[in-house]
């Protein structure tokens, strides 16, 4: 291997693990932000006492204990195996259908009020049909949540291509792309700029319409363990599940959506102040 | 055999005749300017000459293996270093993966972009810098014709110049051909072989008047004087100036 590719391969690996150091780096400020959480927390539970809300110390042991059961793994991966499965089927429909409606105005205009009835209709309309389709199961889950984010990705990519730099296109025509081409080093790639946040509010959207649709449906996962909580009247077991929800959550959007955001959004942290960067 | 042939070329807009019979010839080495007051057609006319748009009559004759084109927006992809952006244009071309590295550097070279530069985006490059990148681009591809879409419109004069120079002396050097899009006459005068005048409203080519030397050993008096004499005593320049803001370029 010549000697400039592999120091600039070094300098690439350097200049990623730099990224990595940075990002975490960046969590400090996370946990300064969840420390204030858990303060306005205590404050009610001091307020209102233990029955209406119990200490974030009380949850924390009642996550721990969930924690140490294997059972409750089972129903957190349930509802994490739904609530990806979920997101992943609207990811592909929602930015397979925005870009085609992107690239064909007129179908824009015509989905434009389709998706208007679509955002107007609860989901809880959607979960009571899709309890009747298909009964508890995975299909009911996957389907609520479908449905209520597909929307969002549509419009996401489907703005991404409408508002993409024609001139961009004109060059890699002239420099002798074709239209295959073109859309997958020019289009595409523009669009990830409305696609990318329309991605991360539809797998928050995953995730609450899980829980959400499994309660309703009694399909278990966390959402059962919910409804078996208010059952018993137990508000650490309640909240636990809550917070463990908001975790596998965290933790998706964490090891997916950030890092592959930060990947294709490099030029735009060039591009700003030092001190918007730390 | 010439490089580029325009026969009879026509074009209309939503119904509009915007362009209408116009005959144009490039020869192999030589660099024609392709004047006109503004919004005359003469991006359109370069448009279909490179082949990004479909002329509605007439013909158009490729005598060259491999065009490049520098645009006035220098339309560089912004997620992409400046090498990136060069490899851009490497990679619609074919080049192996092999040669690649080895034809920015060169291309780099070429515009003065010095080995940092090429690591920047081009959110971080100056306006200049990045017109540099673009013409990098289309060097980097070893073209036989370029066509300039008016590249140089929205430079500073100072930097304009330089530009200017660099065109001239690629090339010269490598015997390229181009088709040079511009509404400004010395600029034209300064970089070009021949003249060409588009009519006002597309109708034709009005004329062409061949400049005495060869680019880059005119004196910048010789083509003060040339650009004076035009606009005063030649009246295929008489309405060089006029500007109807209500045609589209």
């Amino acid at each position: 291997m010549p000697s400039a590719t592999r120091r600039s391969l070094l300098h690439r690996l350097a200049e990623r693990a730099g990224r990595v150091l940075a990002f975490l780096w960046s969590g400090w400020a996370g946990l300064a932000a969840l420390c204030l959480l858990a303060a306005a927390w205590q404050a009610g539970h001091e307020a209102y006492g233990p029955f209406i809300l119990t200490s974030p110390l009380d949850t924390v042991a009642a996550v721990a204990a969930l924690a140490s059961d294997p059972e409750a793994w089972a129903i957190g991966a349930l509802t994490l195996q739904r609530a990806i499965t979920g997101f992943v089927l609207v990811a592909a429909a929602g930015t397979a259908l925005g870009v085609m409606a992107g690239y064909s105005p007129a179908t824009l205009r015509l989905t434009g009020p389709l998706i208007t009835v679509l955002m107007g209709v609860p989901p809880i309309a959607w979960i009571v049909l899709a309890m009747i389709w298909f009964g508890g199961s995975d299909a009911t889950v996957r389907t609520v949540i479908l449905i209520s984010a597909l929307p969002v990705v549509f419009m996401g990519a489907a703005r991404g291509i409408t508002t993409r730099d024609r001139g961009l296109d004109r060059m890699a025509e002239a420099f002798g792309a074709g239209p295959v081409q073109r859309f997958l080093t020019i289009g595409l790639r523009q669009s990830t700029t409305t696609l990318f946040p329309a991605l991360a509010l539809a797998l928050g959207t995953a995730f609450k319409v899980a829980v959400m649709a499994e309660l309703l449906a009694n399909a278990g996962g966390i959402g059962g363990a919910l409804a078996d909580a208010r059952i018993n009247l137990d508000i650490a077991q309640a909240l636990a599940w809550v917070t463990v929800s908001v975790a596998l959550l965290i933790s998706v959007e964490y090891t997916l959506v950030h890092p592959a955001k930060a990947e294709v959004d490099r030029w735009r942290r060039a591009a700003q102040p030092w001190g918007v960067k730390r | 055999m010439t490089a580029l042939t325009l026969d009879g070329v026509g074009h209309a807009y939503l119904g509009r005749t915007i362009l209408e019979d116009i005959d144009l010839a490039v020869a192999p080495g030589e660099i024609v300017a392709l004047v006109g007051p503004s919004g005359c057609g003469k991006s359109t006319l370069a448009h279909i000459a490179a082949g990004l748009t479909n002329p509605r009559t007439g013909r158009v004759r490729r005598g060259y293996a491999r065009h490049a084109m520098i645009f006035q927006d220098p339309a560089l992809l912004p997620w992409a270093t400046t090498a990136g952006n060069i490899d851009y244009g490497l990679r619609l071309a074919g080049v192996s993966r092999r040669t690649r590295s080895a034809r920015i550097a060169k291309a780099a070279v070429q515009v003065a972009l010095e080995p940092e530069d090429l690591q920047k985006f081009p959110v971080e490059l100056s306006g200049g810098m990045r017109q540099r990148t673009a013409i990098a681009r289309a060097l980097a591809i070893e073209p036989d014709f370029i066509f300039f879409d008016e590249p140089f419109t929205a430079l500073d004069v100072a930097l304009r110049r330089r530009m200017q120079d660099l065109v001239i002396a690629t090339c010269a050097a490598g015997r390229i051909s181009g088709l040079f899009i511009t509404h400004d006459l010395s600029e034209a005068a300064r970089l070009a072989h021949r003249v060409a005048v588009l009519d006002t409203r597309g109708q034709g080519i009005l004329g062409e008047r061949l400049l005495a030397g060869a680019p880059g050993h005119r004196s910048d008096k010789a083509v003060f004087a040339w650009v004076q004499a035009a606009l005063r005593q030649d009246p295929l320049f008489r309405h060089i100036h006029d500007v109807d803001e209500r045609q589209i370029a």
